[in-house]
């Protein structure tokens, strides 16, 4: 057995992502990351803000081209696609800022995510209907995405991510600015789909609801990562509690 | 709060298009007869042609968020395929027309590269390659385009048929919009306006989508630049490529609403009317003004009458498409 | 082709290539301070000629003498405009799209507001320099045996260069040793980071927009000296103008605009020269569209894809 190959990825890992960087100019946003995400688990990334955590996300989803390194999806090399690519490829996300269609009706969100399916649109309306219901926003389904509080963008975005239907799901700061309430929704939510069988990679700095969610969290701090582990390790982790207190 | 089930929506959806293919047909008796009742000619096919350019300019801006400023450029392609091609080539304007359709959706190819620049850029080449295309026309040995000349080709045509050409283009540019709100392209191109790289992220090829918008505006475009040769019989590069071609369509469009299929065709009845009535009292002061609406549209009404009317009464966004 | 019109063809490349550094650098203070591309630029520089035609017929005013009135008058304007337009832009759904609209809508009313007062014919400007040339050298034998060939530049042309670099060194100075100067640079470079330090965004921007339109007045006057005879719609080929030599030097960067102005004002004067006519208009667009395709961010790095 070579050294190699004890390192390659196991072929059912959803993610992989070796030794990725992004620069802005001179700034290292993101300098050497790797981890894997196993198919069903929940991976938290925290770290403070300018971390590097939304970054990662938009490296993923192509958003941004890495500068170096590869991200793998169930092993193929993803790096190089585009956005639209590697939404089909079975990744999908919510943005820290809620970025969701706000001149078109909560159903046609919904629908955006659909349009090369073959179903028939009553089909898909009934399942865009469906999931507006289990975010609680099925009263408003013919309003217009600019109608909706903060709250609700972020409730959207989730129920168009579900719409979307990928293997992986990648949540950014999905617990920002929203109110308890609709908070607790939120983990129901996710919680659920980890039960269907969905993976996902939430990044958060609320690290109450990271320790109650993820099976495995890494933790960021300018662009590297400083520890990874189980929960427990994590919250005892003397280099993670110097990232947070330390400074 | 509407608390609408999706029956609700079905029939509001229904009614809504009843309206507006009635609307349609009621349009096309009454410009149809316009010719046979020897009405004013020249007034209703200017109508006919800035609903359609607005139309079209709506495809590509209203639904995907471009700025063309050089949109004039399909326009004056339009023009010249089709005056050349009847008084150089001397074919029928029936294969003339068609013709400068293609051309237009072939410039707009050509030009495709330009929809991957980002704002700024692309609003600046667009305008200058209209710019050079009116120059093209403008150097290009008389016995084509007729030089700074321009070419005529009235006698043979007959302004009626030109007349009616615009009547179908009309009717078939109003039937592509109030496609493209339902299509699941429409939905794209519109989930790009408000967001592309969220649009990207939900698995919607973006590049390809606006193509699509960009061709299907283009074609309209350069049909109205064809029959517009076909009715009035003359051309030159300076009107023909005129940056007023340009003017007149984006504030129509956006006067009305950008986004919304009714935007413009209200946007250009309305200013239609009101531009003939500024042209016959000062003519000098026309663009000044023209000017001037599209100022005070921007600060004051950036989403148009219908537009407005939607964010303020979202109610009526169930009875307006 | 003779060694004369050579030397006339450099001497009009500086010349020319100097207006048009100064009409890039003003279009770049607005790109990279507001993100506007002003369409009106064109008309703003027409309207500085005008400036100086009316000071001129009205009260017998040399341009020279209008040049500083003109600076002064356009930057009060220029200021004005910027209040009464640009803040309410910020609050539309898509500020940047609407500031290129609302600009356009400016330059229909400038065009049509100059065409009225002036009526649509050129104007020419009979103001005189004594000598009206002046003769740089002689070549021997230029045009064969004994016919001597002296190379000229009109006095005013000389004049308008020399304002021109003055106005050019005053800038750079401007942006590089004085702190408004510093801070509007800053602002090209990052505009939340100069909000977080303190300054005053919209007093910022109104500065900027004063100074481009200032400049816009001065290139005007300059222009007159140069081409004493104005157009009121040769606006939109100036703004082209204008519009290759910011995406040749970079967008947003006045000193890239300084570079790619005389490298245009040269191209211009010997693709005149060695082209046909209907060629030689046609060049500046194709360095346009070929730059924006093969080197999209110009001399300096900035992207600009989608
Ligand atoms: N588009 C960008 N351009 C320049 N710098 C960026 C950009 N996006 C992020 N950064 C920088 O990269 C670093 C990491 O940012 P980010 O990933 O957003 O952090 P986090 O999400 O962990 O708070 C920050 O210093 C941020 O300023
Ligand atoms: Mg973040």
């Amino acid at each position: 057995m070579t050294a190699s190959h004890a390192v390659a990825a196991p072929a059912d890992a959803i993610l992989r992502i070796e030794g990725l960087v992004k620069r802005f100019g001179g700034l290292v946003a993101v300098d050497n990351v790797s981890f894997g995400l196993e198919r069903g688990d929940i991976l938290g990334i925290i770290g403070i803000n300018g971390a590097g955590k939304t970054t990662v996300m938009n490296c993923i989803n192509g958003i941004y081209h890495a500068d170096g390194g590869q991200i793998f999806c169930n092993g193929r090399n993803i790096t190089k696609l585009s956005p639209h690519a590697i939404a089909k490829a079975g990744i999908g996300r919510t943005f820290q800022v809620p970025r969701i269609f706000h001149r078109m009706t909560l159903i046609d969100n919904l629908l955006v995510t659909s349009l090369d399916s073959s179903e028939s649109d009553a089909v898909l309306i009934e399942r865009a209907e469906h999931f507006l219901e289990r975010v609680n926003l099925a009263e408003l389904r013919y309003n217009h995405g600019e109608e909706l509080s903060g709250g609700q963008q972020k409730l959207l975005e989730l129920a168009r991510v579900m719409m979307f239907d990928p293997a992986l799901i990648l949540l950014d700061e999905p617990f920002a600015g929203v109110n308890p309430s609709l908070c607790r929704l939120f983990i129901e939510r996710i919680q659920d789909l980890q039960r269907d069988g969905k993976s996902f990679a939430l990044v958060s700095h609320d690290l109450t609801s990271i320790y109650k969610l993820s099976n495995n969290i890494i933790v960021l701090n300018q662009g590297q990562v400083i520890a990874e582990g189980g929960v427990e390790d994590i919250k005892n982790d003397p280099a993670v509690i110097e990232a947070y207190l330390g400074q | 709060m509407s608390s609408l089930t999706s029956m609700d929506e079905a029939k509001a959806s229904r009614i809504r298009h009843t309206l507006w293919f009635g609307l349609i047909g009621v349009v096309v008796l009454w410009f149809g007869s316009i010719p046979i009742l020897d009405g004013n000619q020249s007034l209703y096919f200017s109508l006919m042609l800035w609903v359609t350019m607005a139309t079209s300019f709506n495809i590509i801006a209203g639904f995907t968020g471009y700025m063309p400023f050089g949109f004039v450029a399909f326009y004056g392609m339009g023009t010249y395929t089709a005056a050349i091609l009847v008084s150089i080539v001397k074919v029928s304007p029936y294969i003339a027309i068609p013709a400068s359709g293609l051309a237009g959706v072939l410039i707009a190819l050509l030009f495709a590269p330009t929809l991957r620049l980002g704002g700024i850029y692309f609003a600046i080449v667009s305008l200058s390659l209209a710019v050079i295309l009116q120059r093209i026309m403008g150097l290009a040995p008389e016995d084509i385009t007729g030089g700074s000349g321009g070419l005529n080709l009235g006698q043979h045509t007959v302004r009626e048929q030109g007349f009616y050409a615009m009547l179908i283009v009309l009717v078939a540019a109003l039937a592509t919009v109030t496609w493209l709100t339902r299509s699941r392209l429409g939905k794209a191109l519109r989930a790009i306006r408000d967001d592309a790289q969220a649009a990207d992220a939900m698995g919607i090829n973006v590049q390809r989508s606006r193509l699509y918008a960009w061709l299907l505006s283009a074609l309209f475009a350069s049909l109205c630049g064809g029959i517009q040769a076909w009715f009035t019989g003359a051309l030159d590069p300076v009107t023909a490529f005129d940056v007023l071609i340009t003017a007149k369509t984006v504030i129509y469009a956006m006067a009305g609403g950008l986004g919304t299929v009714t935007g413009p065709v209200i946007g250009t009845v309305i200013l239609v009317w009101v531009d003939e009535l500024i042209w016959r009292q000062f003519p000098v002061l026309n663009s000044f003004l023209l000017g001037l609406i599209i100022a005070l549209l921007i600060l004051f009404m950036p989403r148009g009458i219908i537009g407005t009317l939607m964010q303020k009464y979202p109610r009526c966004r169930r009875l307006i498409m | 082709m003779s060694e004369v019109l050579v030397w006339n063809a450099m001497i009009g490349g500086i010349v020319f290539g100097m207006v048009y550094a100064l009409i890039g650098c003003s279009l770049n203070v607005l790109a990279g301070v507001l993100r506007v591309i002003n369409f009106a630029h064109g008309e703003f520089i027409i309207a500085g000629s005008f400036f100086a035609y009316a000071l001129f017929t009205g009260l017998g005013l040399h341009p020279l003498l209008s040049l500083p009135i003109c600076a002064v008058a356009f930057f009060v304007a220029g200021r004005g405009l910027y209040y009464l337009l640009v803040p309410r832009l910020a609050r539309s759904d898509e500020p940047e799209t609407s500031s290129f609209l609302l600009m356009f809508g400016v330059s229909l009313m400038l065009i049509a507001a100059m065409t009225w007062i002036f009526e649509a014919d050129i104007r020419p400007l009979n103001f005189t320099f004594d000598p009206i040339n002046v003769t740089l050298f002689t070549i021997e034998n230029a045009y064969g045996e004994g016919r001597h060939g002296r190379v000229l530049i009109p006095t005013a042309r000389i004049v308008a260069l020399v304002i021109n670099l003055f106005i050019i060194v005053g800038l750079t100075w401007y942006f590089y040793r004085t702190l408004p100067g510093k801070a509007l640079r800053a602002a090209t470079m990052n505009r939340e980071a100069i909000q977080i330090v303190g300054i005053n965004i919209h007093r910022l921007s109104s500065m900027a927009f004063g100074l481009a339109t200032s400049l816009a007045g001065i290139t005007g006057v300059l222009l007159a000296l140069v081409i004493p005879s104005i157009d009121p719609n040769g606006g939109a080929d100036i703004a082209l103008i204008g519009f290759v030599v910011i995406v040749l030097g970079g967008l947003g960067h006045p000193v890239g605009a300084l570079f790619a102005g005389i490298i245009f004002g040269f191209v211009e004067q010997f693709s005149n020269l060695m082209l046909p006519q209907a060629a030689a208009q046609m060049v500046g667009f194709i360095i346009l569209v070929a730059v924006i395709f093969l080197k999209p961010s110009g001399l300096f790095g900035r992207s600009v894809l989608r």
